[in-house]
């Protein structure tokens, strides 16, 4: 009889503390879910930005969120400020306007609407930053569109498809963006964030393929990792070159130490980083030399080209300076941290490679080549569809630009066994397989039908006016 | 005594010098007023848009120009076709210089010239404008608390770095001149006012 009671204490107790229990779980979880960012409008905006940051915050939270931590948003910059366009402009996104009649969503008014533009374009970003957008058109990145269709066989003989051109090649070059009279963008030119896009407005490139959406941090397009996206692989490693380089090693040692966010204009060597990053000489002011947006600004020899040559001597997109000037720019940068002789030194070595690969293996490479051509031993019709064909590209495209990219930025794998070393190998098998052709007088096998060679081979009319 | 009569003797021929050019000064006075007051009535009457817009070629950038927030605003504040595109009167040489010489152009074109090309007009307009004619007006750029943008490109226009000067007209273009469908009033304008960004054509490339 007297146990009873206890027991049913106990359950009492165990049934309340359950209850209670309900709560308390409940709250800890809470603190587990990552809060809304906050967002209170205590700076005059227009009450349409206003409508355009509240309904975002919580349709694109991510979006929302990123904008908020950005300097943008800490200037007052707000949304309307980079979106708005004017009614009558080409480039409206008119299937925006349906939200403003949506009252499930915070603004969701009539009152509130205002054309915008979905993409927004280097000009656009000229209102406020005319100076930077000005330099970056004069750029090669601006211009790779252009450089590509007068280079380029995969597009001008319609060697790949057009949408291994969308996943591929324009992903990084950018596509000639295209929208209807509906508003909507064609969905073969977008998403793009190439540098050298064709924007509606007639400008070029997208200042958000190194400074992202929605954040448009300086801080990060000062980091190795904005370029890697697009220069790494067999063609180009920059970026491996660079890991492998003492650049890259002391950067990855050091960059917590980095202060990745001075102020434009007061990035120093030596103090706010140790080992340059692709933008410290590249781009960034240093030391006399003033920052550029015009990244190629700074180069004295086109090592990505079949024939190495100086940049005023490119022929698709020859630079408006002179190599000399330039190189001594970039002196100037290697001696923020390097002596005299280093430095003198190192580009000695970055010319020789440069000689030797023109002059050992690629002049003699594209000698028989053209022979081959001549004596119509290898079909002229198409490219890529026959074996020799590939023989000679990969040694320029590839290995051709490992070797001198390796030498240029003291990267000795890449220089030789990825460099050098696949030249000469390369270079041997091209030339016992033309000299076979040569000698026996065998036309080259044509690999037919060649796949999805389905590309379109007109040159863009935006680029190249008819 | 002898001195006196000296002085009385010298003083009258003195009188008589001053005669002359009184005058002179007179009779100029008399010929000059009414020229300066020719001059500078015809200056004012040739100074107004409708004494521009009676050149059949002027009148759609006039009428363009009237339905403009440079005419419509709520501070009553009309801007002339002089305000912008002579230099400020002054710097009165370079005012009656330059109006001049259009005036002389426009009716030598007028008669001899081939058709108007309005575009061809607008680029030539574009490349006269100096930052000064609208400075004249808009002098208070650095500071717009509201507009943090525009402060940090107007920096970089009046603070210009060697090889990065910028006019105003390179980014505020098809500002006035646009044709309308209907009057622009500044205080109705329901979008916020941007500059458009650099024209393409001065980017350089």
């Amino acid at each position: 009889m007297r146990k009873m009671p206890l027991t049913r204490l106990i359950e009492i107790f165990v049934i309340l503390s359950m209850i209670c229990a309900v709560p308390l779980a409940v709250s800890a979880q809470q603190t587990n879910y990552p809060k809304v960012k906050e967002y209170r409008i205590e700076r005059s905006i227009p009450p349409e930005a206003v409508a355009c940051i509240e309904c975002h915050r919580a349709t694109t939270p991510g979006l929302f969120g990123d904008w908020a931590k950005s300097r943008h948003a800490n200037a007052n910059i707000s949304c309307l400020d980079c979106h708005l366009v004017q009614p009558g402009d080409t480039d409206i996104a008119k299937g925006h306007d349906k939200y403003y009649s949506r009252s499930d969503m915070p603004y969701g008014e009539g009152k509130y609407k205002v054309p915008i533009a979905s993409i927004v374009t280097p000009k656009d970003c000229s209102r406020c930053h005319p100076d930077e957008v000005t330099q970056y058109s004069r750029s090669k990145h601006a211009n790779t569109i252009e450089i590509m269709w007068k280079l380029d066989p995969w597009l001008n003989k319609g060697m790949n498809s057009d949408n291994e051109r969308k996943t591929g090649c324009f992903n990084c070059h950018g596509t000639v963006i295209k929208i209807d009279d509906n508003g909507n963008i064609d969905p073969n030119t977008w998403p793009n964030a190439g540098v050298g896009r064709i924007n509606a407005d007639g400008s070029k490139g997208a200042c958000t393929s190194c400074h992202t959406r929605h954040r448009f941090s300086v801080a990060e397009a000062r980091m190795p990792e904005a370029c890697d996206q697009c220069h790494l692989g067999p063609d180009h490693p920059q970026i491996e070159i660079y890991e492998e380089s003492k650049h890259g090693t002391l950067y990855h040692a050091y960059k917590s130490e980095y202060n990745f966010n001075a102020a434009g204009g007061t990035w120093t060597a030596g103090v706010d980083y140790r080992a340059p990053t692709c933008a410290a000489c590249h781009m960034s002011g240093s030391g006399k030399v003033l920052t550029s947006h015009d990244v190629t600004e700074r180069i004295s020899w086109e090592t990505q080209a079949p024939l190495t040559v100086r940049p005023e001597n490119f022929k698709p997109f020859p630079s408006k300076s002179d190599w000399q000037t330039e190189r001594n720019k970039m002196k100037a940068i290697c001696q923020q941290c390097h002596g005299d002789s280093w430095i003198n030194d190192f580009y000695d070595g970055f010319d020789k490679a440069v000689e030797e690969y023109n002059e050992v293996y690629f002049k003699p490479v594209k000698k028989k080549m053209d022979e081959l051509y001549e004596k119509g031993l290898v079909d002229k019709t198409k490219y890529f569809d026959e074996h020799i064909e590939v023989q000679y590209y990969e040694l320029w495209h590839h290995e051709g630009r490992r070797a001198r990219m390796g030498a240029m930025m003291m990267a000795p794998d890449y220089a030789w066994w990825h460099g050098f070393y696949e030249v000469k190998n390369r270079y041997n098998a091209f030339m016992e397989e033309a000299d076979h052709l040569l000698k026996t007088g065998e036309k080259a096998h044509i690999w037919s039908p060649y796949p999805n060679a389905t590309g379109n081979t007109k040159r863009p009319v935006e680029v190249f006016p008819e | 005594m002898k001195k006196a009569d000296e002085v009385a003797v010298k003083k009258s021929p003195t009188l008589k010098k001053l005669i002359k050019p009184a005058v002179f000064i007179i009779i100029g006075i008399l010929i000059a007023f009414p020229l300066f007051s020719i001059t500078y009535y015809t200056m004012v009457r040739t100074s107004t848009p409708d004494f521009c817009a009676s050149c059949h070629e002027i009148k759609p950038a006039v009428r363009a120009w009237r339905e403009s927030t440079h005419v419509n605003n709520a501070v009553g504040v009309v801007v002339d076709c002089m305000d912008c595109h002579l230099p400020a009167p002054q710097n009165t040489f370079d005012f009656f210089f330059a109006k001049s010489y259009h005036g002389l152009k426009d009716v030598a074109i007028h008669f001899f010239a081939e058709e108007y090309d309005r575009e061809r007009a607008r680029k030539n307009a574009y490349a006269a404008f100096e930052n000064t004619e609208c400075q004249k007006c808009h002098r208070n750029l650095l500071n717009m608390p509201n507009s943090r943008g525009a402060m940090l490109a107007h920096r970089s226009v009046i603070y210009a770095r060697a090889g990065y000067e910028k006019k105003c007209i390179d980014c505020h273009y098809d500002l006035v001149h646009n044709d309308k469908i209907a009057v622009m009033y500044r205080q109705y304008r329901k979008l916020p006012y941007q500059a458009k960004g650099l024209r393409v054509e001065k980017l350089g490339i």
